[in-house]
């Protein structure tokens, strides 16, 4: 393990996450992790500088743990769970006497203010309304499917409905028809509602410093919820000028000095991209994994280095290769959800476990055999990851997971 | 199955393995475990490839390194007991298989000198390797049974050619041979339970009958065919193991000097090895049924005092082996004959407490216990009569099996050695009431009333008497340190003498602060041990009472285990002259190696059967706890310092380490 430099910066991680702790264990800056109290009789036991916070309580403590990280010396914070984005915009705020930082935050958190945002700012955007209760999502169904000029009775156009403050596909729901409406209930509102892209749909993630792209990555999703893979297919990648092009809007109606986005889009068929949301923190899906496995740099330590006020455009040159160009291969995962009611074990399907570019899982045995009936899209229970050569293969075989049972 | 995949099908998935592998490797220590799982699914993909094992075997010394077996069970190499292999290879669970398939490639790493692991040395790994062949014979020769066969996983082509490269790589040499070795080892302990030990000299037999020609040349041929034939054919009239049927017939045919020979037959075998056959157990029962009742010491093998016994209580032994003597308690025979060789039946009390058991039927919860525990071959009556002769002829043959009662196992034992009334009252409360009233300080303690203490469970691997009984002496004892608890010192201190008797000693020593768990006047503590226990220290006063004793159990690499409750028998000089402990371990194999050359010796050196034995200064080292009667010694004689110096450097370099 290296040793830590004191000339580099001080680093606070809101979140545990091993995977973070073990880049950083790895790295020469010095770190705290900002974690609830459940994680630290593991971070004692294994000299993991900890503080203990409970991020659930409410936001007048913030403060107190600004100025905690400050005596400690600590020079930024970084967020790596939805819930601790606004945390850490507090704390850096303070931190780095830039009162902005907050409100910066706060944006991101509210999938409904940021998509304002962006419309103001230029950037194209779906249909969207935020939905009190299932009579705004009722009224918002209707009238998407009238302006699509659809007489009753033709099958609608399906909307999606986003709960507000979410990670990624947690409170996602895909609505088609008023019974689907009845299936909400009264606590996932408020939320977002938006009209349904026929499009490519896929995920940017972008180290930023500066104001500056430092790396971009494209992800590619095969299904929406399913599975990706990274670098993308060449179809997609060849949408990359553009794409950065939005990134660098984004970063001026965002007015984003440094950090990580990790933005979705669509793309229609004429070249038309719509922007979806974007999240200030690394994504789900272990994309950080797959970016790892495809280029061989750590993405935490990227993501480290993208924070850190003392990091030099040297160090980031030097730590980054070049999109795509670099890449040893494709790295995907594939979410698993038990296709049938009950389940008794896990069994990786032979032909999975057989093909080439399987690598491992981290399926977790089933704890009880009845499955809980998936709402919205639900929490996977587990990944499995393949590498190879081909995209074009890796995607079939990604898509392939979908009609296998991996819980019997 | 997919061992048939061809060769070019493993690059892939050696690439994948190894970025797995190279992941695990450079993990911190606080990351380490969440990569090991991918690492094992990665080698289970690889061990299913043709040359797969061999790809593993190559990187059994990176994988160790890369800590595939950090923070799991295997951490320890040393630590390690052949005996658990077995299962762990026929695991439903495939990361398991693969890990023990890791961990007995790093062992062949170690013997092949390609790996170099500290705490592993090159002769224990390969006498563990040796172990682990001879205990999976069957697997080796292919003779899988048909439970095997229902068992079998995708990994179980690829555990039997791993299993086939353990043999390549250690050799045939010596297989069966130690194996031959380690179950006289385990014989001349003399347990109770024999059920393992019959089990491996069967894989003994399958492997002689398989592999006859290249062990004949060896020099174990003989001690193997002892074993086999003790248990299968001891005598003239069932040398071919006809089947009892068969042998009942021939008897009935045999003449006066063929009945003879069968007792006399029977009775060598089980004498020279501590096994007794079903044929001997029909034996039995055949000269008693036909009335021929003068055969009876020499199939028991009696001596003279054994002889005397007999007579005096012969319609008592007789009624002893019409109930417990079947078939599928042949070993209540060699009970029967060391019980009269105690001559224990002379005390007043013990022939009427027979004769209460004989006629006591047991209680509703007793007969479920004992059937769970053993099934159903003989009623639990003649299940409870044989087991309970058993003991009473090998007091120190009892173990705790695989449960946390060594306490109460000691203390069965130690009644059985010095107080069977007392046992057989114990017994007669929990047959009749299923419960065991003892007094602690004057109060009683109902067993019945008390919450469970350290054993979860019925004993069900133990024998017959333990199942009975342990459950309840078990909830005593924790009651007993219950009351004790708040007193600030070690709670033995009052629980040994309430437990087992008056005559265990009042005066208490123990080495360590319970509060700090520190050394505490360790020096004085050895003085007093020698002064106590030492025949040239104390005035040559032998161990009047078996005593109670506390030791600190370390592995064989001198590391502290647990506190570990042993019985002191007696203290004497050895054929060589050296001083020497004798003392009872509950623990099921008394002969363990507590490291930096302390071996407990169970033969040759002037061991009773069951007895363990050290060295005086060396047993000193691993005291921590001993009892005294408080009797001043007439004539004590002072112990050298440099005596006790060497004692207190055997402590703080082994379980003491830390405790300065």
């Amino acid at each position: 393990m290296p040793t830590k430099d004191p000339n580099k910066s001080y680093i606070a991680i809101l979140g545990w996450s091993l995977r973070c702790i073990d880049a950083l264990e790895k790295f020469d800056r010095r770190y705290v992790i900002v974690a609830p109290k459940w994680a630290e009789d593991y971070a004692t036991q294994h000299n993991i500088p900890f503080v203990s916070w409970d991020f659930e309580r409410l936001n007048d403590r913030s403060h107190e743990l600004a100025t905690t990280l400050k005596d400690m010396g600590v020079d930024v914070s970084i967020p790596l769970f939805e819930e601790t984005v606004e945390w850490a915009g507090a704390v850096n705020s303070v931190l780095m006497d830039n009162p902005r930082l907050l409100g910066q935050a706060m944006l991101f958190r509210d999938k409904s203010l940021m998509k304002r945002r962006a419309q103001l700012g230029g950037i194209r955007v779906g249909i969207f309304e935020e939905a009190m209760d299932q009579s705004d999502v009722i009224r918002f169904l209707k009238r998407v499917n009238q302006t699509l000029l659809k007489l009753d009775g033709d099958p609608n156009d399906p909307i999606h409905f986003k709960a507000f403050d979410k990670a990624g596909c947690l409170g996602h729901r895909v609505i088609r028809s008023p019974d689907d409406v009845a299936a909400i209930a009264d606590d996932e509102f408020p939320a977002l509602l938006e009209s349904h892209l026929d499009g490519w749909e896929f995920a940017v993630e972008a180290w930023i410093k500066d104001r500056k792209i430092q790396f971009l990555n494209i992800s590619e999703y095969v299904t929406l919820g399913y599975s990706v893979f990274v670098p993308a297919t060449p179809e997609l990648e060849k949408w990359r000028g553009k794409i950065t092009e939005q990134i660098e809007k984004l970063i001026e109606v965002f007015d984003i000095d440094f950090g990580f986005i990790h933005p979705e889009y669509f793309v229609t068929n004429d070249g038309t991209m719509y922007f979806g949301e974007v999240a200030y923190r690394p994504p789900g899906f272990n994309a950080f994994e797959l970016m790892e496995r495809a280029y061989g740099f750590n993405a935490y330590q990227a993501l480290v280095l993208s924070f850190d006020p003392k990091a030099t455009q040297e160090e980031l040159d030097a730590f980054f290769p070049t999109p795509v160009k670099d890449a040893l291969g494709h790295a995907g995962c594939f979410g698993v959800y038990p296709r049938r009611r009950v389940v008794s074990e896990l069994r990786i399907p032979e032909e999975t476990e057989n093909d080439p570019y399987f690598e491992f899982h981290e399926l977790a045995a089933p704890m009880e055999s009845k499955v809980t009936k998936r709402t919205a899209f639900g929490t996977h229970w587990g990944l499995v990851y393949f590498f190879g050569e081909d995209p074009h293969r890796l995607r079939d075989l990604l898509k392939a997971q979908e009609e296998l049972d991996f819980y019997l | 199955m997919t061992m048939t995949s061809d060769s070019s099908s493993i690059q892939p998935i050696l690439r994948s393995f190894d970025h797995v592998l190279g992941q695990l490797a450079g993990a911190s220590s606080a990351a380490k475990f969440s990569y090991q799982g991918r690492v094992l699914d990665a080698a289970k993909r690889v061990l299913k490839q043709q040359g797969g094992l061999a790809a593993l075997e190559d990187r059994a010394a990176a994988l160790d390194r890369a800590g595939i077996f950090d923070g799991t069970d295997w951490a320890k190499p040393s630590g390690l007991v052949p005996g658990m292999v077995a299962n762990a290879l026929k695991s439903p669970e495939p990361r398991i298989v693969v890990l023990e398939t890791l961990n007995l490639l790093r062992f062949l790493a170690v013997v092949r000198g390609a790996h170099a692991q500290p705490g592993l040395p090159v002769e224990h790994a390969h006498h563990f390797l040796t172990q682990v062949l001879a205990l999976n014979l069957d697997r080796i020769l292919g003779a899988h049974h048909e439970a095997a066969r229902l068992s079998a996983h995708e990994l179980t082509p690829a555990v039997d050619a791993l299993l086939q490269r353990l043999l390549d790589g250690v050799g045939t040499e010596g297989i069966l041979g130690r194996l031959v070795e380690e179950v006289w080892r385990i014989l001349r302990q003399r347990p109770i339970q024999v059920g393992h030990v019959k089990s491996m000299i069967l894989q003994i037999a399958i492997a002689l009958g398989q592999q006859g020609q290249s062990f004949s040349a060896s020099a174990n041929r003989l001690g193997a065919d002892r074993l086999i034939s003790a248990l299968f054919g001891p005598t003239d009239l069932c040398r071919e193991d006809p089947g009892l049927d068969a042998y009942v017939a021939r008897l009935a045919h045999a003449d006066t000097g063929s009945l003879q020979a069968e007792a006399s037959g029977m009775a060598r075998a089980m004498h020279d090895t501590g096994l007794v056959s079903e044929y001997h157990a029909a034996y039995l029962r055949y000269i008693l049924d036909s009335g021929q009742g003068h055969f009876l010491p020499d199939a028991l093998g009696l001596s003279s005092t054994g002889l005397d016994c007999l007579r005096c209580y012969q319609p008592l032994v007789q009624q002893l082996i019409d109930v417990a003597v079947h078939p599928g308690t042949a070993q209540a025979v060699l009970g029967i004959s060391l019980m009269l060789e105690r001559g224990i039946l002379y005390s007043p009390p013990i022939a009427p407490s027979l004769w209460r058991l004989l006629g006591t039927p047991l209680s509703p919860a007793c007969e479920e216990g004992l059937a769970a525990a053993f099934g159903s071959d003989v009623t639990p009556h003649q299940r409870l009569v044989a087991g309970l002769l058993t003991l009473l002829g090998q007091p120190l043959g009892i173990g705790q099996g695989n449960n946390p009662t060594c306490q109460a196992a000691r203390a069965l034992s130690i009644w059985a050695l010095n107080d069977p009334d007392y046992l057989l009252w114990l017994l007669a409360q929990v047959t009749a009431n299923d419960r065991i009233v003892m007094y602690f300080e004057g109060a009683a303690l109902d067993s019945a009333l008390l919450p469970a203490g350290l054993a979860l469970h019925t004993p069900l691997d133990a024998d017959a008497v333990s199942v009975l009984l342990v459950p309840h002496l078990d909830r005593i004892y924790a009651e007993m340190g219950r009351r004790v608890a708040d007193r600030g010192e070690d709670p033995h201190r009052w629980i040994n003498p309430e437990l087992h008797g008056w005559w265990v000693g009042r005066e208490f020593h123990i080495a360590v602060d319970i509060m700090t768990g520190k050394l505490q006047d360790y020096d004085q503590f050895i003085r007093d041990f020698h002064l106590a226990y030492h025949p040239l220290h104390n005035g040559n006063e032998p161990v009047i009472h078996p005593q109670p004793a506390g030791i600190a159990v370390t592995d064989s690499q001198g590391t502290f285990v647990g506190w570990h409750a042993i019985t002191i028998i007696r203290v004497a000089l050895d054929q060589s002259g050296d001083m020497r402990v004798y003392f009872f371990n509950p623990n099921n194999d008394s002969g363990q190696d507590w490291g930096l050359g302390i071996v407990v010796s169970t033969h040759g050196n002037g061991e009773r059967l069951g007895e363990a034995s050290l060295p005086f200064g060396q047993f000193a080292s691993r005291l921590y706890i001993f009892h005294n009667d408080g009797l001043h010694t007439p004539v004590s004689v002072p112990v050298e310092d440099e005596k006790i110096t060497a004692i207190r450097d055997m402590a703080q370099h082994s379980w003491a380490r830390d405790r300065v």
